[in-house]
């Protein structure tokens, strides 16, 4: 078993901060985006859409897509529970993770795409389209900093795979200037406690 | 339990289709979205976000995302499966699902939002953006024929979840986003007629 991923892009770093809460060590191999290695026919055959990261299984199955990979070592390690417990929780944690994708993940990486010269020449940027992710990105934060209000964690009273999409989507904003306000102190509270897990730093 | 519901919008019938498929019948409401309903004071108390569809569980709780709401049916309803059995299957669908929404629904939304008559005046469209993603959508379809190759479904030998996102975004695409479904793209046609004459397509 291996994983193709790149040390410094968010959702490879999604997959690694999971193993480490799980307490899972997997071999990694490293695919440069930046040299373009993920385009090459090699690492196509691997994954078809050429996204990292990709768990290659012993059977040599190849399993593409986070929060698949994280489904899966879910399901063959299920402590500590990091997607749910029981019916309703594992729906919950879903709702949230989704929404972590959605309204903070998929905006800093909006932001990112269409301003930063790292994909200058190569997609199609719309600058003021990059600005909207980060207005929305920001306005988002505002919203989440208030859910925080009442709950340690991003789903309810413990730490879930919707924690970890929250935590590299806001660390990903630093890369178009996207932080965490002064005045936003439940936000804040919880991005120290998650950041100082020692899963943080995979 | 009760579905929030809106008939015209490509999410709810992704939960509709996934109901209708598991055999289920639950209560309905519509929540009309084109006259901003859904971001009422009383729709946001069950849903901040303001999207649809929202499930109302019966201690009263709601739900929402397409995919937590069939997450939580798939949980209480094993049978047929349409999530997964074994960690490995499970991931495999999980992949397919996600593939078919990043590189699909995704572009196809895109390209709605930012060319249909629906959105103007609601959201700063960009026509060129739109017609990028359009196009993109387009060329996506090329590349879901060739994966689907000689697969009867999406994910595999059987009807899953992946197969009701990518029909839901197909549709989408070609009602309301200008798409088109290229007869000469055989595999993707075979499958787009096999997975639309299942009478769930109809919810």
């Amino acid at each position: 078993m291996k994983i193709y991923e790149f040390t410094q892009a968010p959702n490879p770093r999604r997959v690694r901060v999971f193993l480490a809460e799980k307490g899972i060590t997997v071999p990694l191999v490293q695919v440069n985006i930046a040299a373009g290695d993920n385009r090459k026919p090699e690492f196509l055959k691997i994954n078809p859409m050429g996204g990292l990261p990709v768990l290659e299984l012993d059977d040599g199955t190849h399993i593409a897509e986070s929060v698949a990979i994280c489904r899966y070592f879910e399901e063959t390690k299920p402590n500590p529970p990091l997607f749910g417990t029981d019916a309703k929780d594992k729906a919950v944690v879903e709702m949230w993770n989704r929404r972590m994708e959605i309204e903070i993940l998929s905006m800093t990486a909006g932001a990112f795409r269409n301003t930063s010269d790292f994909f200058k020449g190569r997609i199609p940027q719309v600058k003021e389209y990059g600005e909207i992710c980060r207005n929305a990105a920001l306005k988002r934060m505002e919203w989440l900093d208030t859910v925080l209000a009442d709950r340690e964690f991003i789903a309810g009273p413990r730490y879930t795979i919707a924690d970890i999409t929250a935590l590299i989507g806001i660390d990903f904003g630093r890369t178009t200037g996207i932080k965490i306000l002064e005045n936003q102190k439940n936000l804040a509270r919880w991005h120290q406690a998650v950041s100082s897990r020692p899963s943080a730093k995979a | 339990m009760k579905l929030y519901d809106f008939a015209l919008a490509p999410n709810p019938r992704r939960a509709r289709i996934f109901i209708a498929e598991k055999g289920l019948k639950l209560d309905n409401e519509q929540v009309n979205i084109l006259e901003g309903k859904n971001r009422t004071p009383e729709f946001l108390a069950k849903n901040p976000a303001g999207g649809l569809p929202v499930l109302q569980l019966d201690d009263g709780s709601y739900l929402a995302e397409s995919v937590a709401i069939c997450r939580y049916l798939e949980s209480l309803h094993p049978e047929p499966n349409l999530m997964g059995k074994s960690a490995r299957e499970q991931a495999e669908i999980e992949m397919w699902n996600r593939r078919m929404e990043l590189n699909l629904f995704g572009p196809v939304s895109r390209a709605f939002q930012n060319t249909n008559e629906l959105f103007k005046g609601r959201i700063k469209q960009f026509a060129d953006y739109g017609a990028a993603q359009r196009e993109t959508s387009q060329s996506q379809m090329q590349w879901l024929d060739a994966q689907i190759g000689s697969k009867p479904f999406i994910a595999g030998d059987r009807f899953t979840i992946a197969d009701i996102t990518a029909l839901v975004a197909i549709d989408f695409g070609t009602q309301m986003a200008g798409l088109k479904l290229d007869p000469a793209l055989k595999n993707l046609g075979r499958w787009h007629q096999a997975v639309s004459s299942r009478p769930s397509a109809k919810a």
